[in-house]
């Protein structure tokens, strides 16, 4: 009878078995994992933008195949937005994302967002920018407290400052999608016409204005004042909020001071801060800076309205 | 020839210590040069691979080893830093993608290593839990690091003090882990990184502190022309939080804030000469291709392999002697144990198949051993060795 012996052989095959387990384990890796950045660049170009005035012009030039973004939920104003994190994390798979410069959203500057495709759209524009007046920490609308930075922010309502942003726009434009060049190129010509022909309207206002002053509810028509030489002296009040006795005070302050007859708002403000600044002798004009998409038409349309209710109230050119 | 095995294994089997102390000493004189020289390629190739990787490397003129140790492996080796203009100026030459590396501090005694979104799918990391990082105070965590602090999303990781007694120093931050990273089997898996800004705010840069235009007399010293001056009451944030981050703020110019090194990715070949050219001149820049800087390291490492083995093998020849030795005195000892084998009428031949057989089945169990010691050694031991070779250079 054959007995069972054990064999050297068996106790190698064990020490191989042992060894393959532990190599296989030590190799291992697990399927399907996340990409550590939202970085990844989707193959349908995404382009977003931090304020509307700059997803229009991207929109007026961008190809059809192109994805323009202005995730500012409506009502908030884009420059104290306070985005979630997984709203920024929806700004880094953005293919371009556009940025205003001059410290506009201040949540770009503490955000990790992908350098490469950052596009400061003003900068280089002019040499300089300019700088608010003054720096108080004041509250309004949704997005609670704030203060308004030290640079002015409202670029593009100098519509020649405007025109280069939209250069900016259009050269990362034909930069991502270079198939697209002619048509972006195209897009831009229009584009520029019509910032341009606004820019005439407001620099032949400027001139018939001369010297004559503006009040302004809210500091931010300094590169309007800076770029069509009006002079234009900035409180802060909200059109939504009726004044109180300070505002009242500053207001007739400015008025002593300045003898302007005409006050831009933002917009409309209430009936009853209507009514008592007419019987101070000062008109309402809504200039709307269209940085938050218009409930009605679109930047273009709300710039040329802005102008034309600018030239009607003055009366550099008859009311429509 | 089977039967002489068996009646081999049978013997060895029976006189366990002898036969397990020759296995060990055969298997050491084996696998002493065989892991050693794998452990030391494993390494060197990792080395170079992650070097390799690295196209180019912009940092202060200096010490280019020092450079490319703290850029690319995260051992802190006191290389001087650059400025941030220094990345911007070279993303403005249109040539090359600039990748800020901030290292210098630790957390919980791992790297912490600031650096730009387009780190991570420069190195190919991917997120195995959690998410990227998205605000200002986050930090996601390397494999090995996430696992050997306990931590994961959702969790806090206080820095490390850049000085322990220094009590005008700067405060550790709290950070705020969001995700770990899929083991990549390299040094990134022991760093803790973070967004370049927040590695800053962590060297004491950049700061948050409560809002003063608001504060109460307690704190406020003076208010003269807009400046408010404060006493050491103000409350400065030592984590940034959602209802905090808008306070957090960098005095000075941020472009002039260091930062250690650069991983410059040119957009093509020509791209990457037109750069060199312009920093061969360059006096206080230094650009180079860290595959270069480790191969001469690597040169340097095989060197002293080569001096390592001459003594390896010095000692595995007494080891040897040593084994015939004890072989020879085992036969003589056995002598009347043979003598009884050929009474049984086992010839010569067959008995000495049963000697060359126990020698053949410890041999081939050293080499076993030292093979598999030598191959696991090569997957393990390399970090170890790596970190060995680094924090030595």
């Amino acid at each position: 009878m054959r007995m069972a012996r054990p064999t050297p052989g068996r106790a190698v095959t064990i020490v191989v078995m042992v060894a393959l387990v532990a190599m296989t384990f030590g190799c291992s890796k697990k399927s399907d994992p996340i990409p550590a950045s939202g970085s990844m660049q989707p193959a349908q170009a995404s382009i977003y933008a931090v304020n509307y005035p700059l997803s229009y012009f991207a929109k007026r030039m961008a190809p059809a195949n192109a994805r323009v973004v202005f995730p500012v939920p409506p009502g908030v104003d884009p420059a104290f937005w306070k985005p979630s994190a997984s709203a920024a994390l929806e700004f880094q798979s953005a293919s371009l994302i556009l940025l205003n410069g001059a410290g506009y959203a201040r949540w770009t500057s503490y955000a990790t967002l992908p350098q490469a495709r950052l596009v400061v759209t003003a900068d280089g524009c002019r040499d300089t920018y300019l700088r608010t007046e003054q720096s108080v920490r004041h509250q309004h609308g949704p997005e609670g407290a704030h203060a308004h930075s030290e640079l002015a922010f409202t670029t593009w309502l100098d519509l020649q400052l405007a025109a280069c942003q939209a250069s900016r726009v259009r050269d990362a434009l034909v930069a991502q999608m270079p198939e697209a060049k002619d048509s972006v190129a195209l897009g831009f010509e229009t584009l520029e016409r019509d910032l341009l022909d606004l820019d005439d309207r407001l620099r032949s206002l400027g001139k018939a204005l001369g010297n004559q002053p503006l009040l302004a509810s809210h500091p931010v028509y300094q590169y309007l004042a800076d770029a069509y030489g009006i002079s234009i002296q900035s409180l802060h009040l909200e059109p939504d909020q009726e004044l109180g006795d300070d505002d009242w005070k500053e207001v007739d302050a400015m008025l002593e001071q300045d003898r302007a007859i005409w006050m831009l708002w933002e917009a409309p403000p209430l009936t009853a801060t209507e009514a008592r600044l007419r019987e101070r002798g000062v008109t309402t004009i809504v200039f709307d800076p269209a940085g938050q998409s218009p409930a009605e038409g679109d930047f273009l349309s709300v710039m040329s309205a802005n102008v034309a209710r600018l030239e009607c109230a003055t009366g550099v050119k008859p009311c429509r | 020839m089977r039967d002489s095995i068996y009646l081999a294994w049978r013997y060895l089997r029976h006189h366990r210590t002898k036969t397990l102390l020759l296995v060990l000493s055969l298997s050491v004189f084996l696998g002493l040069p065989l892991i050693m020289r794998a452990m030391s390629r494993a390494t060197q190739q990792s080395l170079l691979s992650r070097a390799e990787a690295t196209p180019l490397l912009l940092g202060k003129k200096g010490s280019s080893l020092d450079l490319v140790v703290e850029a690319l492996y995260f051992q802190l080796k006191g290389a001087e830093p650059i400025t941030k203009a220094d990345v911007d100026g070279l993303q403005a030459m249109d040539l090359a993608l600039g990748i800020p590396i901030r290292t210098g501090l630790m957390a919980r005694g791992f790297p912490l290593v600031g650096t730009s979104l387009d780190y991570f799918p420069f190195r190919k990391l991917r997120m195995t839990e959690g998410r990227g990082l998205a605000m200002m105070g986050e930090c996601i965590l390397g494999a090995e690091a996430a696992e050997a602090l306990g931590l994961g999303p959702g969790d806090a990781l206080l820095t490390s003090p850049s000085t322990l007694f220094d009590l005008a120093g700067v405060y550790p931050l709290k950070l705020h882990v969001v995700g770990i990273l899929e083991p990549s089997f390299g040094p990134d898996d022991e760093a803790v990184f973070v967004d370049l800004r927040t590695a800053w705010v962590a060297e004491g840069m950049g700061h948050g502190h409560q809002d003063l235009s608001s504060a109460g007399p307690d704190v406020v010293l003076k208010r003269k022309e807009g400046t408010v001056t404060a006493n050491a009451k103000l409350i400065q944030y030592n984590e940034i939080t959602e209802a905090n981050i808008e306070s957090f703020h960098f005095h000075g110019d941020p472009s002039s804030y260091p930062v250690s090194a650069a991983i410059v990715v040119p957009h093509d070949e020509k791209s990457g000469v037109l750069l060199r050219g312009r920093f061969v001149d360059a006096e206080t820049r230094q650009l180079v291709r860290p595959a270069q800087v480790v191969d001469s390291l690597n040169k340097q490492i095989f060197r002293f392999e080569r001096i390592l083995e001459i003594v390896v093998w010095t000692v595995g020849l007494a080891t040897a002697v040593m084994f015939v030795l004890v072989m020879v005195l085992s036969w003589r000892l056995r002598a009347e144990e043979l003598r009884t084998m050929t009474r049984l009428g086992c010839s010569r031949w067959k008995a000495a198949q049963i000697m060359g057989s126990e020698i053949a089945l410890m041999v081939g169990a050293s080499v076993l051993i030292a093979g598999v010691f030598g191959i696991v050694m090569a997957q393990y031991g390399e970090t170890w060795l790596q970190t060995l070779i680094l924090r030595g250079s």
